[in-house]
């Protein structure tokens, strides 16, 4: 009977360790610390080894428009115009040299949305990139005047892994709200695409305006 | 009764066993293999390896279909240990053969162990910036902070299981309790306003989360896409609820309440594991081949130290090359920032070195047994050449008018090929 011991101990031992999981609360104390927002690092990303990336579950997903007064502009002949939906201002889907597909939503919500910050380490967020701090957020949007619209655009790219996913998003505060301009897809996709989007944020104005 | 024993214990020692769950763990690596398109690399390896038994959903109900990889592996160990103890007796002639078993048997050990215990974080340091906690790739947890001390803050962290599970909790360390409320394996979170989507969520009464609402999503598997966790946390004091949050990962600053004169925070984020051992960037470097963007290495040079100032050194972390301090390995995984952030990757696997033992038993067992056998047939075979030799010896000497071949070339000389 001694000898079914261990093969039987084995058996629960292989049981009992596959069910220790970290499902326990913890305490303890740490030295003060900074919040995240204003201790971590910035821009574009390139990772050596297979560290997950990417885009995060709200990419490419519609967000709540603000009503009031709209903004116009005029797509690249090459962007396909796909149905906004209930939430989104424009939609376009646009095809890469190999044949992939990127995805450019036009959005706005009331208000500020948070701020420059908040809105820009969202976008990060759905990258899976760090947040980065105020400072270093706005260090890293381009600021510029089109057609009398205060537009800032920033450039997010997580280029490792299973899929490089690049992001070029422009933030346009307009009549109460902000507009959102967010170009996200395959990293070559979108960097190739790069030229059109920045010429399609100068054809940006308040709708009505005539082009100067 | 000691008849089933002894059935049980036949069927473990059996070979046929050993047949069959080789047999299956190839079916279900194959399997895996193919469901890797649809799960990605992670969600599979949870799926089929790091589990018992594989489900399958069957309407509303999730029907076992396939033991998984722990099952498997588990019955291979007990059915080669069994064999051990009941089938092969130890004899010096074999000792290579068990040898070998039984690095076999360490391997397996050390696959199990490294599944159950090894964890993995990644560390993000910008230039001159000093962290001691690696964060967790995919697990979560819920903080609650309290922030009073001047010196130190007193952390409790609530894993997102038992969030999930939406149980009251209280903890010693808090005067409160925590009730989670609602909560969501994967949201996005968007503005609240009055074209939210139907499905839209907001239970929030406190913090910022009151201006925000959840939208539930389902649960990713892909490679390149992450949940993002939210959940609605009731903070309950001893007479009245203090509020109501909206808690996700989405969510980057913790948001900050009073409670008996003490500031508290709460947030969700990424679990945290802290080292006893500080590590700051002072350069990380990107070296390309020269007048070419091809990289040739990527290397952080780190202070560590430890709070007790037992260690204050510098440390230089490459490819292929980590720091393997205070049971932990620091590799470096990544970049960002134009070369200005690295990205080391903090692993800590107790059973790392058993993978290593086990190869060295079963090289060593092979090459024994190998070299015994091989030792065998050579003495055989010198044996069997001095036999010919000397039987050769007692033979009468041929006449000139036989032949003139010597017998020990007939002997050697393969059928068909004799001159």
């Amino acid at each position: 009977m001694n000898r079914f011991l261990f093969p039987v101990t084995s058996a629960l031992l292989v049981l009992f360790l596959s069910s220790c999981r970290d499902q326990e609360v913890v305490a303890y104390r740490v030295p003060k610390e900074t919040d995240p927002k204003a201790e971590t690092p910035p821009a574009a990303r390139a990772e050596v080894s297979a560290v997950p990336v990417a885009a995060g579950p709200m990419s490419g997903t519609p967000v709540a428009t603000a009503s009031g007064a709209g903004l116009s502009w005029t797509a690249p002949a090459h962007w396909q115009t796909k149905s906004p939906g209930a939430m989104r201002k424009g939609s376009y889907s646009i095809t890469g040299a190999d044949g992939s597909v990127a995805d450019l939503s036009i959005t706005a919500f009331p208000g500020d949305v948070g701020g420059e910050s908040a809105n820009v380490n969202r976008w990060r967020g759905q990258l899976q990139l760090a947040p980065l701090t105020d400072a270093e957020v706005a260090s890293a949007i381009t600021r510029r005047d089109e057609n009398g619209l205060k537009v800032g655009w920033v450039e997010l790219a997580s280029v490792s892994g299973a899929a490089p996913t690049r992001l070029l998003g422009a933030m346009v505060p307009f009549g109460g709200a902000t507009w959102f301009f967010k170009l996200l897809g395959p990293d070559a996709t979108v960097a190739a695409e790069k030229p059109a989007f920045l010429n399609f944020l100068t054809t940006l104005k308040p709708a009505g305006a005539s082009t100067p | 009764m000691i008849s089933l024993l002894r059935s049980v214990r036949d069927l473990f020692v059996s070979l046929r066993l050993t047949v069959t769950l080789l047999l299956l763990g190839m079916l279900l690596i194959f399997a895996a293999t193919l469901d890797q398109v649809n799960l990605g690399t992670w969600a599979v390896q949870q799926k089929y390896f790091h589990s018992f038994i594989i489900y399958a959903p069957v309407g509303r109900f999730a029907v076992p279909v396939f033991p998984g990889g722990y099952l498997i592996g588990g019955l291979v160990l007990l059915n080669l240990i069994a064999a051990h103890v009941y089938r092969f007796a130890f004899t010096w002639r074999k000792f290579g053969i068990q040898l070998a078993h039984s690095g076999l048997i360490l391997l397996l050990v050390g696959e199990l162990l490294s599944g159950l215990w090894q964890r993995d974080y990644h560390m993000r340091l910008s230039d001159r910036e000093t962290k001691n906690y690696g964060e967790s790739y995919r697990d979560n947890e819920l903080v609650v902070i309290d922030t009073s001390d001047a010196t130190f803050d007193q952390v409790v962290a609530i894993p997102e299981g038992v969030v999930a599970k939406k149980a009251s909790i209280q903890h010693p360390k808090l005067p409160f309790r925590v009730v989670p409320k609602t909560y969501y394996p994967n949201s996005m979170l968007q503005a609240r306003t009055t074209a939210a989507p139907p499905e839209a969520v907001n239970q929030a009464t406190a913090g910022f989360g009151e201006t925000i609402v959840a939208i539930p999503q389902p649960v990713t598997y892909r490679p390149n896409e992450s949940n993002t966790p939210t959940a609605f946390v009731e903070i309950v004091g001893s007479d009245k609820s203090v509020g109501v949050f909206l808690v996700s990962t989405q969510i980057v600053m913790p948001q900050e309440f009073s409670y008996m004169g003490r500031t508290w925070k709460i947030a969700m984020r990424p679990t945290r594991a802290y080292q006893p051992f500080s590590l700051t960037l002072l350069k990380f470097s990107h070296d390309r081949y020269p007048g070419t963007e091809i990289p040739k290495n990527f290397s952080s040079s780190l202070r560590l130290k430890t709070p007790n100032g037992h260690d204050d050194r510098d440390v230089l972390i490459y490819m292929n090359s980590p720091l393997r301090y205070a049971g932990v390995t620091v590799y470096q995984a990544g970049f960002e920032n134009n070369d200005r952030t690295t990205i080391l990757q903090v692993v800590r696997n107790p059973s790392w070195i058993l993978p290593y033992i086990a190869c060295a038993l079963m090289s060593l067992g092979l090459s024994l047994q190998f070299g015994m056998h091989l030792f065998g047939f050579i003495r055989k075979r010198s044996a069997q050449l001095r036999n010919s030799s000397s039987a050769t010896s007692q033979l009468p000497r041929p006449s000139p008018a036989v032949g003139s071949v010597p017998v020990a070339s007939a002997v050697i000389a393969p059928r068909g090929v004799r001159p």
